[in-house]
């Protein structure tokens, strides 16, 4: 019997694929979005547990995961099992992949950082020689940053900066600033630097996911149907038009193999996914920059110093607590010269604890120095911008298949002395302005992660104007494939400093309401 | 004759008297617990059994985690909290380079304790073991990579892994609860999504 065409399919259910299910069903679209993993009910799901209650006492089975640094035994079933799916890197040249297979993708853990980005990030080849423009500016996105703000309920302190755009806010209530936060401030603002608040979606019921927020808005039209465990192979194109016509796609316990037709595609399985997805279907890549340009920011760099008058539990009410951040400072004045291009933010968070590791010490002596610098702590960590090149990128490696069959991706993402001496600007200008506060430096570290770490990985299929240098347009769609579309965080050209999801939603809410048109006027 | 002829050819395997006994056993019985059944906990009842290690190995261990994590501030120390024992089937059940890490590291201990004192690491008083473990302690500002010397690559991770494994075990928590503070550690365990069909 030959089954329904659908108007869209929508391959992925994270913020990105949401994002694009919501707007597409509200205007009418049928849409139908196949997920690779199950639906989880995150309320049971999940249970309070002991760490000694667990197998491994809290520790990690030894070896599981060993790219996902940010797990832990008690949260290693969320993460895409390594095993099952794969991929391969240069021993010497590690990348970290960070994934999830479930209804909602990482939406349903993400730690909700919501920042725009800005012209330095969008122009950055205009601004300061670095890169390559993207074909938008932050005017392009402004009006959808606004409703997608709206939607996760975006909170934040204006500035009236552009570098460090302002949106559309919900009034933050960081109550009054500590006196080392202010201390901070006062020694950032005299060097020139920004220092502002976090900017966090607040979501509702504690959560800020596609599940709470996008997905039950358009299963309300009545537009959409969602399949979950089935897991897409490649996307099928009609050899007459050139154009594709739907997707094959493996249920996840069977491993039998379907087939869906649809009359447009839209890809938000995760930028890396999304790419590899399009490699195995051997599309979209006339221009030889499909899963090139892979970039994601740089973590690690922490300084860490104790404040005097805290120390051995002696700190007045209202010395410690609260955060500073430093949007980028660097690189925004002309004829500044540093060592390095482009910039990074920093957080600068008031009360912390020292780490044994700060200490050549053992046993009661060293306890007796962590508990006396227990809550004096000021840690500095950043937020770095590294540099898109041409071959930090992803292939297919034929060799290697996951548990279904399908090829999987290699990662060749390698640093550079730009990231290198960035990472210790930032580690001696935070020292610097720690010690010029009157505090002690007690550890100081400019190492960072490696790629991927910071589990905002874009690009692979980034957006131009020139279809010989991008995979997509500036409406994520693909130069070649006119009824395709990509719109996760796969069309960046640069990455920023700034946590990525706000803008990937606002630019999958931008596409997804030109598609819409297009389709509306027959174009497409 | 008569008295064989009465008695029934198949014996009833149930005298109508127990039936109703046993019915009347059914309806008195006490309900089922709302918790689980087997509510009992591993490390409660049993002692773990060290598999990995060779005795002399583990005999530096044990002594490794009576020095670096004695018991404090009202908190039971690492023996107390078995956690020798536990790394032995932590360690045992890693990847090859985290317990040729480990091993070489035990024997580093002895070995340099031998030569300096002409005993075994685990025989050394506190004095003696100071001398053997304070060069091997090195600063790690970068908790994400230990040391690059092997020494101290296994003194870093062995700190680290033995503080956590104390502060993580039954013991920890049961005395943070008699001394009426908050036990710490608890988090969300998120358990396994719909595994895949294995058939
Ligand atoms: C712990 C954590 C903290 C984070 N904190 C922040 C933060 O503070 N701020 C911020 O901006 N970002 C943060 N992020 C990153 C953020 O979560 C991601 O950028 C964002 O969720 C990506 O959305 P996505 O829809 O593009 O991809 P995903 O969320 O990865 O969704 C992709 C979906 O596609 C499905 N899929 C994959 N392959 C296939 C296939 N072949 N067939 C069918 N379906 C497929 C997957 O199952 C998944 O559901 C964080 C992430 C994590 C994990």
């Amino acid at each position: 019997m030959p089954k329904q065409e659908f108007d869209v399919l929508i391959v992925g259910s994270g913020h990105s694929g949401g994002m694009a299910a919501q707007v597409l069903t509200q205007k009418g679209i049928s849409c139908l979005m196949l997920d690779a993993g199950p639906e989880v009910n995150l309320a049971t799901n999940r249970v309070s547990k002991n760490p000694w209650e667990l197998p491994y006492r809290g520790m990690n089975k030894p070896g599981r995961l060993p790219h996902v640094v940010q797990a832990n035994e008690f949260n290693a079933n969320q993460w895409v099992d390594e095993k099952e799916i794969p991929y391969t890197h240069d021993p010497a040249s590690p990348y970290n992949w960070v994934r999830v297979r479930m209804l909602g993708g990482r939406s349903l853990f993400w730690g909700r950082q919501s920042f725009r980005m800005s012209d330095w990030e969008f122009k950055s080849l205009d601004k300061e020689g670095v890169g390559d423009n993207w074909p938008i500016s932050h005017a392009d996105l402004d009006p959808f940053y606004s409703k997608v703000e709206g939607i996760f309920r975006v909170s934040g302190r204006k500035e009236g900066k552009a570098h460090f755009p302002d949106g559309n806010f919900l009034d933050a209530d960081y109550g009054p600033d500590s006196t080392t936060v202010k201390k901070i401030t006062e020694i950032a603002q005299g060097r020139g630097y920004l220092v502002s608040k976090i900017r966090a979606s607040n979501g509702r019921n504690g959560q800020a996911s596609s599940v709470n927020l996008l997905l039950p808005e358009a299963m309300a039209t009545g537009k959409l149907q969602i399949v979950p465990n089935a897991i897409v192979r490649e996307l099928t194109v009609d050899k007459n038009t050139g154009k594709v016509n739907g997707a094959n796609f493996l249920d996840r316990h069977s491993k039998q193999e379907l087939h869906v037709k649809a009359r447009v595609v839209v890809l938000a399985a995760g930028s890396l996914e999304s790419v590899r997805l399009l490699m195995n279907s051997g599309l979209a890549n006339s221009s030889g920059m499909l899963g090139r340009y892979i970039i994601d920011q740089l973590y690690g760099v922490q300084v860490v110093a104790s404040v005097p008058e805290a120390r051995g539990g002696s700190a007045a009410e209202g010395l410690m607590g609260g955060t500073a951040l430093l949007p980028r400072f660097r690189n925004l004045q002309k004829g500044e010269k540093n060592n390095f291009s482009k910039g990074y933010g920093m957080m600068i968070a008031s009360g912390g604890a020292a780490q044994p590791g700060f200490f050549a010490d053992y046993g009661e002596s060293l306890q007796k120095k962590l508990d006396f610098h227990s809550g004096a702590c000021m840690t500095a960590s950043i937020y770095g911008e590294r540099l898109p090149r041409f071959e930090n990128h992803v292939r297919i490696n034929k060799l290697v298949k996951d548990a279904w069959g399908i090829p999987v991706l290699h990662a060749e993402v390698k640093d550079s002395a730009n990231e290198h001496n960035m990472a210790k600007d930032a580690a001696d200008t935070a020292e610097d302005m720690l010690k010029a506060a009157g505090w002690d430096i007690l550890s100081k570290t400019d190492k960072f992660h490696p790629p991927g770490y910071s589990i905002h990985e874009v690009g692979g299929a980034r957006m131009g104007d020139d279809p010989k240098k991008s995979v997509l347009n500036k409406w994520n769609q693909s130069h070649d494939v006119k009824n395709l579309f990509q719109v996760d965080g796969g069309c960046f050209v640069t990455c920023g400093w700034q946590n990525t999801t706000l803008t990937m939603m606002a630019l999958a809410m931008r596409s997804a309401e030109y598609l819409a048109e297009q389709m509306k006027t027959g174009v497409i | 004759m008569q008295a064989i002829a009465a008695a029934p050819a198949v014996p009833a395997l149930v005298t109508p008297a127990l039936v109703t006994q046993q019915n009347m056993q059914a309806q008195t019985a006490p309900a089922r617990p709302a918790g689980p059944l087997a509510s009992g906990k591993r490390d409660a009842v049993g002692e773990p059994v060290a598999r990995f290690f060779s005795a002399t190995q583990l005999a530096a261990l044990h002594r490794l985690c009576e020095l670096l994590m004695p018991p404090m501030g009202g908190n039971p120390g690492a023996i107390e909290a078995g956690v020798p024992e536990f790394l032995d089937f932590h360690v045992g059940q890693s990847p090859a380079d985290r317990q040729q890490m480990y091993r070489s590291g035990l024997e580093l201990l002895n070995s340099r304790s031998a030569a300096k004192f002409g005993k075994a690491f685990a025989a050394l008083d506190a004095t003696q073991a100071d001398a053997i473990i304070r060069p091997l302690l090195v600063l790690v500002p970068w908790q994400f990579e230990l040391p690059k010397e092997p020494g101290a690559r296994f003194m870093a991770a062995a700190h680290d892994d033995i503080r956590v494994a104390t502060r993580n075990s039954r013991e920890w928590t049961q005395a943070a609860i008699a001394a009426g503070r908050r036990p710490v550690g608890a988090q969300l365990y998120f358990f396994p999504v719909d595994p895949v069909y294995k058939g």
